[in-house]
Parts: structure tokens; sequence; C-alpha cells
């Protein structure tokens, strides 16, 4: 579906089911560069197993309009005013990569409306090369072709694909170059209170749970481990698979996702 | 990189899609010669029909094996996924099928396959898809035939059997500033050659029966998602764009992106025509791809080396192959040669040219193509002999016209084999003086 937000067309993709805010709404964040799409499969189950799905591009991603947001604090703002739009009441944060820290802004200002987070392949700070971010806006094709050798795990680069026939690589390689890349790196760099978001969002007692990649060359395991202890929750890892968990692993990541929220459903 | 792997071709070609698995180990692609699989629950087999998680239902729609060749020949070509069909005609059937609907229109290239000329001028015409045939590299006539109602560009990459080279950028810039997709036939050039997707073109196809499987012993197509074309921006695409009803209204664009195509084939093509390809034709194929690149090399050198040999020969009256003279797109489409394919004539017409296949004895006279042996034969009374003359001279075959594909045999011996048939038509001419 469309909305408008903050003047701009926006698409929110909803799992191939019409939007209904009255439902337990499962809020599907993209990573730098990226789009809904690579939430594709677990937005369909959602949305045909008594969820609302509501996955933003977000603005000057894919199929949004706007200007690219360059905080991730603005993204947290942006993504309350879009939940607002749609009248969202029931809110389960789902955040991959860059889309977990907004998940942690966003997490902030949502008050009683939030239900749950999870963080799927991410950690409390993406620090980023600052030869990326230059590469990302000087030659973004590169910077996005090095950023899927370094993300796609083994398999993938051997050329598996969950979805028979398909190539994640080459679908991967077309959603980001035409996204803003650059500001997407630039704002993951710059953001530095996720470990202190995390910690607050813990103390309030929100549920959590964090599944990361054990071949995660983009935010290491290890970084992710800290964000569950800061979380306070535990860590569940998939073996083999790399940073783009949810396109490489939609099965073993829905597996953890629909444990997770229906349990919080219970 | 290919633009969905960062491995070479020659890797891909050997390694892409599948690892050895976990319970066997087997290191070649295994067959999975199986109707259906097993459901680990309801809950995952009601998952897998609503395309809520990928895996495979029934070998008319995905196999394992099948989906091994997809993601290699989608790696090599460089695109975002692939089709595979149980034929090449079914693989261009079902790429016309998923962007058309009755009332529809395609500008067509008018030197193209007998087989394809045949589908696109009389049987899609049934379903009121029309065609209009052009000079593709008239790109003022090209651009002239695109009609409000018209959904694709269709070429091949290198034609059959007239040889000429579509000037793949050219077109695609034409084709692109309608708003409309370019689909490229590649089978003569094979993604050794040439990747069309690099040069503009949106979807490829190939027949995967003739020089990727090389042994002419499986039949098998493809389709190929380049993954490039803005199927919403061009507005023509309500297939795509559009819900669609049986998948509980699936809005193939917004819910696949790069994909869209690939995915719309996959649920409605393979579904309601069920051209699949057999698991066992997968691993025949297979096998082939894993040596295509070395394959490639020496048809094309000795198809390189038969040109500049018939083109010295008494008793042939021409030669042709695109790297005859080679214009500036050909030899930027195809640096390491245009392919194995030539034609020419022998003096003395068309009996001539039947005596001269008639009397070969290594070669092999049969409506194939890319096969490892070589191939004769003369399109005019076989594969196009279903047009009329003046659409022949439109396709750009004359009466003497004998096409050859070249084989990989020892370069001599596929010489002497053509001296016994060049023999035979010189006497046939020197009996035409007698009389």
């Amino acid at each position: 579906m469309y909305i408008e937000v903050d003047n701009a067309n926006t698409f929110i993709a909803t799992g191939g089911k019409p939007f209904d805010p009255s439902l337990p709404t499962v809020v599907l964040l993209h990573g730098s560069g990226t789009d809904h799409r690579g939430w594709a499969l677990q937005a369909r189950w959602f949305a045909f197993h008594g969820y609302s799905v509501f996955a933003p591009d977000f603005p000057a991603h894919s199929l949004s309009g706007g200007e690219a947001l360059t905080s991730i604090e603005s993204m947290g703002a942006w993504l309350i005013r879009a939940l607002d739009e749609a009248k969202v009441t029931k809110v389960h944060l789902i955040g991959h990569s860059q889309g977990f820290l907004v998940a942690l802004e966003a997490a902030s200002l949502l008050g009683d409306r939030l239900k749950s987070v999870m963080a799927l392949a991410t950690a409390s700070a993406i620090p980023v090369n600052p030869a990326l971010v230059e590469m990302a806006q000087t030659n973004p094709t590169a910077a996005a072709e090095m950023m899927l050798q370094w993300g796609f795990g083994n398999q993938s680069q051997y050329g598996a694909s969950a979805v028979p026939g398909m190539q994640p690589i080459g679908i991967g390689a077309r959603i980001m170059a035409n996204n803003p890349l650059a500001t997407d790196l630039s704002a993951c760099n710059a953001y530095t209170q996720g470990a202190q978001r995390a910690q607050k969002l813990a103390s309030t007692g929100c549920p959590s749970c964090v599944i990361l990649a054990e071949k995660d060359r983009m935010t290491p395991k290890k970084e992710g481990l800290k964000l569950a202890q800061d979380l306070n929750t535990q860590a569940q890892v998939v073996k083999e698979m790399g940073h783009m968990l949810p396109m490489e692993a939609p099965k073993e990541s829905l597996y953890f996702m629909k444990k997770f929220i229906q349990s919080v459903e219970k | 990189m290919s633009k969905s792997s960062f491995l070479g071709a020659d890797t891909i070609a050997l390694h892409s899609g599948y690892q050895p698995e976990s319970d066997h180990g087997s290191r070649a692609v295994p067959i999975y010669q199986t109707t259906s699989y097993v459901f680990d629950s309801v809950d995952e087999a009601s998952a897998l029909f609503n395309v809520e998680q990928g895996g495979h239902i029934y070998s008319r729609i995905t196999n394992p094996t099948v989906a091994v060749l997809e993601q290699r020949l989608a790696a090599l070509e460089g695109g975002a996924g692939a089709i595979c069909t149980a034929s090449g005609m079914s693989a261009l059937f079902v790429s016309f099928f998923s962007l058309c609907s009755a009332g529809d229109h395609i500008v067509s290239a008018s030197q193209i396959y007998g087989s394809t000329a045949t589908l696109l001028k009389h049987s899609l015409k049934r379903f009121n898809i029309d065609c209009t045939f052009v000079d593709i590299n008239d790109q003022k006539a090209v651009s002239g035939a695109i009609q409000d109602n018209t959904k694709l560009v269709f070429c091949e990459s290198i034609g059959n059997p007239g040889l000429d080279v579509s000037n793949l950028p050219a077109i695609a810039e034409t084709a692109h500033a309608k708003g409309i997709p370019l689909v490229v036939d590649a089978t003569f050039a094979t993604p050794f050659l040439n990747n069309p997707i690099e040069h503009g073109a949106d979807v490829v196809v190939h027949s995967v029966t003739k020089w990727i499987g090389g042994h002419g012993a499986a039949v098998g197509g493809v389709v190929i998602d380049g993954g490039n074309f803005d199927w919403l921006k061009s507005g023509r695409f309500p297939t795509l764009t559009e819900p669609y009803e049986p998948f509980h209204g699936m809005n193939f664009w917004e819910e696949f992106g790069p994909a869209a195509l690939a995915m719309r084939i996959r649920c409605e093509s393979m579904r309601d025509i069920g051209a699949a390809m057999t698991p066992h034709n997968a691993f025949l194929l297979l096998q082939g791809l894993e040596t295509l690149s070395l394959r490639m090399q020496q048809h094309v050198s000795n198809a390189q080396a038969m040109v500049t040999w018939l083109q010295k020969h008494d008793a042939v009256k021409w030669v042709n192959h695109p790297d005859i003279d080679a214009n500036s797109h050909t030899k930027l489409l195809f640096p390491k040669g245009a392919g194995s394919m030539l034609t020419f004539g022998v003096k003395g017409g068309r009996d001539a040219g039947a005596a001269f296949i008639d009397a070969l004895q290594l070669s092999s006279n049969l409506a194939n193509v890319g096969d490892s042996r070589t191939l004769v034969l003369h399109p005019g009374s076989t594969t196009h002999s279903r047009l009329s003359e003046a659409d022949l001279v439109s396709a750009g075959i004359s009466a003497d016209l004998i096409r050859v594909s070249v084989g990989i045999e020892t370069l001599k011996d596929i010489q002497a084999d053509f001296n016994l048939g060049l023999r035979a038509a010189a006497k046939v001419v020197a009996n035409q003086a007698e009389v």
C-alpha cells in the first residue's frame, strides 16, 4: 500500500493482504541500501497468519519517494510518523542490520504501543569503514558489490538460493543499485547510542530477541552477542549464514521470528 | 562480476547452485527423479503453496536438479533468476505469455528461427497477439513499429540462419525509450560469447539443447529474468504490477521486484502450461554446461578456420559468418568471435547444395545446431520451409543456402568431409554445363 508521510508517497509492503491496523502489527525494517523485498517471504507468512505487516521502503528507497534521511534518529522519528499515518496501535519491531538501529530509536518513542523488538544480523553499533562510505558516494555500484560480496555467506556466493531458480546476489545488486547507500552507511557510522538505547529498553522489560548469522562479516557475531547482553536476552545463531540473513535463510529466520512473536502474543 | 555472482564464468559453470550436500557428499549434482516432495507438516505445505517459504512442491513447478541448472544459468548471464523449460520454444512461449495478453503487440526481428517466426506470426495471432517484423538493426523501423499496445521487442543476438548480429545496445535504447523491454534469444551466442543483459537486454532466452548441452542428448530451454526493467514505471505490464487473483492478489513487482517476471512465470506458466524440464534432462544439460567454455573455444576456432577454407574453395559461391568484415557492433558484442554457425552457397544452386549435403559422411544432415559434432542443413526445405518466398527473402534465406553448425572435431577431418560434398556439388555443376 502507499501512504503519505512528510508529503511523500511512501510504499509499505503488507505481505500480500490488505493492511488492518486493528491486528497486532509486525514492522519489518530493511537494512542499508535495500528495501522491503528482503522480507518478501516472511512478510507473507505473517500477513496470512493473523498479523498485519508493515514493511516500509524508507524515503528515497525503491518504491518510496521523498528525500533520504541522514541519521538513524531521523529514521526512527519518521517511522513513528508513518505508523501514526497508518493508525498502527500494537507494534512488534523487527529490524535487519541498520533496520534494527532504527528499531531501537523508534522503540524509545513508541511508549506502550511497543510489544517487542527483534534483531536480525546486527549489533548496537555498525561502524562503517570510511573508504566504503566514500566509495558509496563516488561509485555506488562498486560499493554495493563490495557489500554483497561481504554480506552474503559462502553458500550464496556459490549460487545457493532458498527460492529455487533465483539468484539472491543478483536481486540484491539490482535493489541496491538505485538506493541511497552512501547516506544509509553514513547514518549507521554516525550512530553511537545503540547500546544505551538497548540497555534502557531492557530495563522496561520489553520482550526482545536476537538472531545472528554465524558467518556474518559485516556485523560480526561477537558484536551481536554484546547487543543481546545489552537487551538482556539470549541470542540464537543460524549456522553457516552471512549478514544477509533474511534473504539467505528466510526459512530459518522466519522460524525464529514467528516463534518469538507468537510467544509474545500468547 | 556477472552482477549475480563474484565467481568467474568457468567456476560458475562448474559450481554455482550446488555444493555437496551433507547426507551423502555427492560431488556431482544428484538427479532428483521425483514428481513430488514430502511436507514436514500441513503448516509447511500451506507455507510453500502460499509462497511464504521457498522449496519444492511438485516437479512441474520446481525440481532440485533443475533448480541447479537455473541458478547456474542465471549466474552466468548475470540475471536475477531463471526458469528452465521443456524446450527453447516453450521458453519463448512462456516469456511472451507472461508479458502479453489478448490485444497486445510484439515487434520482432524479421531474421529469426523459423518456428519462432511461426509462433509470432500465426500461433499467437490466434490469441489476438499481433507481431510486426522489422529489420532489427534499423532503429527508425523498430521505433516506428512500436505501438501503444506493444509489450516487447524481440530479436536473436545472432539471427538464425541469416547470422546477422543484432545491435543490442541500440535496440535496447530504442525499446527502453518507449518503455518496452528487450527480449533476446541468445542461443547462437551462448553465455560464453556474449551476455545480452550487459548490453541492455531485459530478458534472455536460450535453447539449452544446443551448445550449452553440446551432446545433442537432451532438449531444454531457459528464460533468464535480467531484473533491470522497471515494470511499474513502464505502465504497460498489469501481469506484473497488478494483483494476481490466483495467488491471493499477489503483486509480483511489489513483492519480488527484480525477480518479478521469473516469479510470474514460475507461479503461472509452470503451473498452467507445465512445460517443465525433466530432472534427467537437467542433469545431462549440466554435464554439458560444465565444459561450455572449453568447447566454445574449439567451436569458434574451427568455424573461423572453415570460413577461410571455404572462401578459398573453387566450388563455393559465397560464405557468410558474422566475423567476415565484421561491423563495429559485432566486434563490440563478440570479442571472442561471433559463434560457430556459418552459411554458404555452392556453385550450381539448390541441386548442387543437395548433392553436397547427401555426399557428406562425417557431418550430419539434421535439424539441430550446437551439437559438438558438425551439423548441416538446407533451411529452405526444412526449418524455414513453411515461410513464403517473400518471408524467406526477408529472413535472408536464399535457395542455395546451406547452414553449418561447425563442431569440435579435428579440423582436417571436417575439411576432408566437406571436400567430399564439394566434389559432388562440382559434378552437378559439370552435368548442368553438359546439358
